[in-house]
């Protein structure tokens, strides 16, 4: 520490104060207490009415773990962090590469890739029921071109996750690309000249200095992918509900379709402690390894 | 000359302090005036008690003639003030808890009434309203919609119309398939009816099984034909659901699964789709509730539906060695609740709405099948009026599972009903997991 | 000549990128054109009639406009704060050694670590223990709140990666960190003061349950909630849904754009001056 004059330390912790508090108590009083306030409940039988009466213990987590629905909507909840990383992240990045330089029509493709994520669930739920509707949708009409019977998928059990995968992707795509795109934009202009210069072409110049540069923020849009993933619900309930047959539930419509439907406040209240726990446990893994100099 | 002016200020000063005190005591007087009239306003508007009333029904509604009529004619009686607010159906259900527990919370509020109901009673945020309704009153209620409303002897809301599900179907259809109606008696001829529909190309039911309620209907009205009145209040209260006539039910549903029954994709078809695919002429029949006859036609293409005569009901039909009666009904009696802060004039107000003249109007125009004694007879429409009829009849009317068991068991029902209807689990599981959650709510 | 092939597949690639994107909203737009019947039977095609009724009682309706007003209150309170607060938290973290940095950074994270879902019921009796239950806070407070998290994180990475250099020498002259903060670090941070402007505003245009929950008076209701008046029990008028929703996205197609400018404006000229 360079500068150790009396009033630079009282500067520093005087900003402190100012910069910090207002954030922190917003956020310890509607956050970090209503967290603590569940957890609390979370031991509790509830229906929502009046103070929870009926304290019992730790059947609610001991029930959700024999229960074969929270079991699929783990696995689904890994299939859609793997959908993020492995399709929906990469795919970002290379239309951000694409897209932020000044070519023409970036504004237009920039909104376009945006729009879904603007559109409220319960439009985009609807749109996509549509669309995947056998008797009369789009899939119908391409199964019709290539003459095979209609296919219902978000009525099949099999297909349904996949139907939901492909919402999924189109929706939030949009902003992922659009953190690169700002990340891309604060590379200074004298590192890619001097690319230029030294004869780079685009796919170069990307490869090795762009995304070198980027890795921060990719480290960070892949961070933020992943608990994304784990607390996806809007898009799931107008789409299958969770169904058919519960295949489709992520841990937090399942939080939502059996705890805060059934007016089981302290067992969704369960479930909301185990995702905490299970994106506490990866946010403090990911720190210790790949984060640990960010 | 100094003492004329001291005079003249003095006499000045008189004048003014005079003038003042005139002007004090006319001040004064305003004073009075003004405060006496305040009191005489406020005393009278402190008299006029405003009602707030939650309801369920979009601006067009057919409902909301009825209750407009009703809150005018209140409010010119008594001088009262009546505030009208509106939530859907589903941000409704959604809302409730944290509603009845916030400080501006509705006087009256809709109910299906059933295990929702009952859990608000519990938590004590209804309102006991034994003592304001007078038996003169209760007496032009049907005793079975009023005694709905009822809980551990307190009477918590007041009734206004009922509902009943049967099956629903396309005469053109089904004479097509050369099925004849009045010959199905028991299960096993509806099943023979759907295979001979199958037969002749048509699909013989629409389901709505996304939204998993419709299904529900099946099952749970085989329960009541098979069980009966008496085995649903033995499991209601002591458990034991997973007993052999319950499980028949699922059998018999897993019988007409066999035969492949519904329309292609019924498990992404949601209520509306149902709905509009009847209304479509796309399917022989359907179970559902008398609202189908409003809801076929909005839903479908053309905006028009069936044609009145071309469509028909008949009820769920006997199963053979069934404990219940096959007059025993399924349906819904809905009402209103008065949460436990609402005053009397809010159960004055209802009471006015639930009378024989308005009912009898809304009776006429189709809107609900009513439950004032009396106003049935002003049904004009010939499939409100059948159901009135069988409702009347029976002697054990059934309020939908999911609905009176609570919002626990009651999506348990729903999701097992939907499960059978893929044919994913056993009827003795389907029993087994609404008896576990019977068990977990005790 | 490799040039302009990779130009053209680029092109090529991102026009079927867009068609495929762009299908669904079109089909909302031209959804609200058709009948609630035409809706199941014709999703994708051009209206058979264009019936102008939906979008035009909507528009006509005082209500619609109301409540866009109140979302628009919601969403601009939200994100002023959320830019404010997070900005000034991630500045600290980025910038000012203290004990306690790291641990406090985590402090915040763990908003992100959390369903919303499961804090309906507690956040409700807090809000309403405050006396906020009916007012616009009851909003906009828990919103700032749950958004703070993934707005400190952005801004963070983002004021680390400015040099360093900048920051020493503006010491070297005197600059306090709130100096500093003013007269450096906003302004440079366009790109990332309009990112998360856009994800605050969208995230808080789009919230149906936490005003549902909240707000009692019709005439505080926001965009979402007034879905409600095209529904009723048994029918849901779904052809003016989609009008209504296809309207309510103006508004936040507005919001994007005209912050989209900021996001790429960029940094000419660059930070640092040789």
């Amino acid at each position: 520490m360079k500068y150790q004059k009396f009033d630079v330390i009282l500067n520093r912790y005087y900003t402190l104060i100012i910069f910090l508090i207002p954030a922190l108590t917003v956020f310890t009083l509607f956050v970090v207490l209503p967290i603590v306030e569940a957890a609390y409940y979370s031991f509790y039988r509830w229906n929502g009415y009046g103070d929870p009466e009926k304290f019992v213990g730790f059947k609610n987590y001991t029930y959700l773990f024999r229960n074969r629905v929270f079991i699929i909507s783990l696995k689904n909840n890994f299939y859609i962090i793997a959908l993020s990383l492995f399709v929906q992240l990469p795919f970002a990045l290379l239309v951000a590469l694409m897209i932020s330089d000044k070519i023409k029509g970036a504004t237009f493709f920039r909104t376009i890739f945006f729009l879904p994520y603007i559109l409220a669930e319960i439009g985009a739920g609807l749109i996509w029921a549509y669309i995947y509707d056998g008797n009369y949708g789009l899939v119908a009409t391409i199964w019709g071109f290539f003459g095979i019977d209609p296919i219902f998928m978000v009525g099949d059990k099999d297909l349904a996750l996949i139907a939901i995968l492909i919402v999924i992707f189109w929706k939030y795509f949009g902003i992922h690309m659009m953190i690169y795109i700002a990340g891309l934009q604060a590379i200074s202009k004298e590192v890619l000249e001097a690319a230029k210069v030294d004869g780079a072409g685009p796919f170069t110049t990307a490869w090795r200095i762009k995304i070198p540069i980027l890795l921060p923020t990719i480290r960070l849009s892949v961070f933020l992918a992943i608990l994304g993933s784990l607390q996806l619900f809007d898009i799931i309930m107008p789409l299958t509900g969770g169904g058919p047959s519960n295949v489709t539930h992520s841990m937090v419509t399942y939080l939502y379709y059996f705890g805060v439907m059934r007016m089981k406040f302290g067992f969704g209240s369960a479930v909301g402690v185990v995702i905490f726990l299970i994106c506490f446990s990866i946010a403090i893994a990911y720190q210790r390894t790949l984060m640990r100099n960010d | 000359m100094e003492k004329d002016k001291v005079n003249e200020t003095e006499s000045t000063v008189n004048v003014e302090v005079f003038n003042f005190y005139r002007e004090g005591i006319i001040m004064k007087l305003f004073l009075k005036i003004f405060i006496f009239s305040f009191a005489l306003l406020s005393f009278s508007s402190a008299n006029a008690v405003t009602i707030k009333w939650l309801h369920l029904n979009a601006e067009n509604s057919p409902n909301m003639p009825g209750i407009l009529k009703a809150v005018a004619e209140y409010e010119a009686k008594t001088g009262n003030k009546v505030e009208l607010q509106y939530l859907e159906n589903e941000s409704f259900k959604a809302k409730l808890p944290t509603m009845l527990q916030s400080n501006d919370r509705p006087d009256v509020f809709y109910s299906w009434s059933g295990g929702v109901m009952y859990d608000q009673a519990r938590a004590g945020f209804l309102r006991d309203i034994t003592g304001v309704v007078s038996d003169d009153y209760l007496s032009t209620l049907s005793a079975a919609a009023a005694n709905a409303f009822t809980f551990e002897g307190q009477r918590v809301g007041i009734p206004t119309h009922v509902a009943q599900v049967a099956w629903w179907y396309n005469k053109n259809l089904i004479n097509q398939a050369g099925v004849d109606v009045s010959k199905i008696v028991y299960w096993v001829d509806l099943l023979e009816a759907v295979k001979q529909i199958k037969s002749a190309g048509i699909t013989p039911i629409c389901l709505g099984g996304k939204d998993k309620w419709p299904v529900h209907f099946i099952w749970t009205h085989l329960h009541i034909r098979n069980g009966g009145q008496d085995l649903f209040l033995e499991s209601l209260n002591n458990g034991g659901w997973g007993r052999p006539e319950y499980v028949k039910s699922g059998e018999q549903m897993l019988e007409l699964v066999a035969l492949e029954p519904f329309q292609d994709g019924y498990l992404a078809a949601t209520w509306p789709d149902q709905a509009g695919l009847f209304g479509d002429g796309k399917c022989a029949m359907a179970l559902m509730g008398n609202w189908m006859y409003g809801s076929q036609a909005a839903n479908s293409a053309s905006g028009e539906g069936l044609a009145d005569d071309n469509m028909g009901m008949f009820n769920m039909p006997a199963t053979k060695g069934g404990l219940g009666d096959p007059g025993d009904t399924l349906g819904g009696i809905n009402g209103w609740l008065f949460s436990s802060s609402a005053p009397d004039e809010a159960v004055e107000l209802i009471m006015h709405y639930v009378s024989k003249e308005i009912q009898s109007e809304d009776a006429a125009n189709g809107v609900y099948i009513p439950v004032v004694k009396g106003a049935d007879t002003s049904i004009k429409n010939r499939f409100l009026k059948q159901v009135a009829r069988n409702i009347a009849n029976s002697k054990y009317h059934q309020i939908f599972y999911d609905q009176f068991l609570g919002a626990d068991i009651g999506r348990v029902v729903n999701d097992v009903s939907t499960d059978l209807a893929a044919g994913i689990i056993s009827p003795e599981e389907a029993t087994a997991q609404v008896q576990e959650s019977w068990e977990f709510n005790q | 000549m490799k040039d302009s092939m990779r130009t053209y597949y680029m092109y090529l690639f991102l026009f079927l990128m867009a068609a495929a994107i762009f299908i669904p909203l079109y089909v909302s737009v031209m959804g609200g054109f058709k009948t609630v019947g035409e809706l199941r039977t014709n999703a994708l095609g051009l209206p058979s009639n264009w019936n102008f009724d939906n979008y035009l009682s909507v528009l006509l309706n005082s209500k619609f406009w109301l409540y866009l007003w109140n979302s628009v209150i919601y969403a601009i309170g939200t994100t002023f704060f959320v830019l404010l607060f997070a900005s000034m938290t991630a500045f600290v973290f980025a910038h000012v050694k203290f004990a306690g940095n790291r641990f406090l950074y985590n402090y915040f994270l763990l908003g992100l670590l959390f369903p919303f879902a499961t804090a309906i019921l507690p956040l409700f009796l807090r809000v309403r223990d405050f006396g906020l239950l009916g007012t616009s806070w009851a909003v906009i407070l828990p919103q700032i709140a749950f958004g703070l998290g993934f707005a400190i994180i952005l801004f963070r990475g983002f004021f680390k990666q400015m040099p360093s250099e900048l920051f020493d020498a503006a010491f070297v002259d005197g600059c306090t960190y709130a100096q500093f903060y003013f007269r450096f670090t906003l302004p440079l941070s366009t790109p990332i003061l309009a990112t998360v402007s856009v994800i605050t505003l969208t995230g808080s245009w789009n919230n149906y349950l936490l005003p549902l929950i909240m707000i009692n008076d019709e005439s505080l209701y926001s965009w979402p909630m007034g879905i409600m008046v095209f529904r009723s029990e048994y029918f849901t008028d779904w052809s003016k849904v989609l009008a209504y929703v296809s309207l309510t996205l103006v508004p936040a197609i507005i919001f994007f754009l005209v912050l989209q400018k900021y996001i790429i404006a960029g940094l000419t000229g660059g930070t640092v001056k040789g």
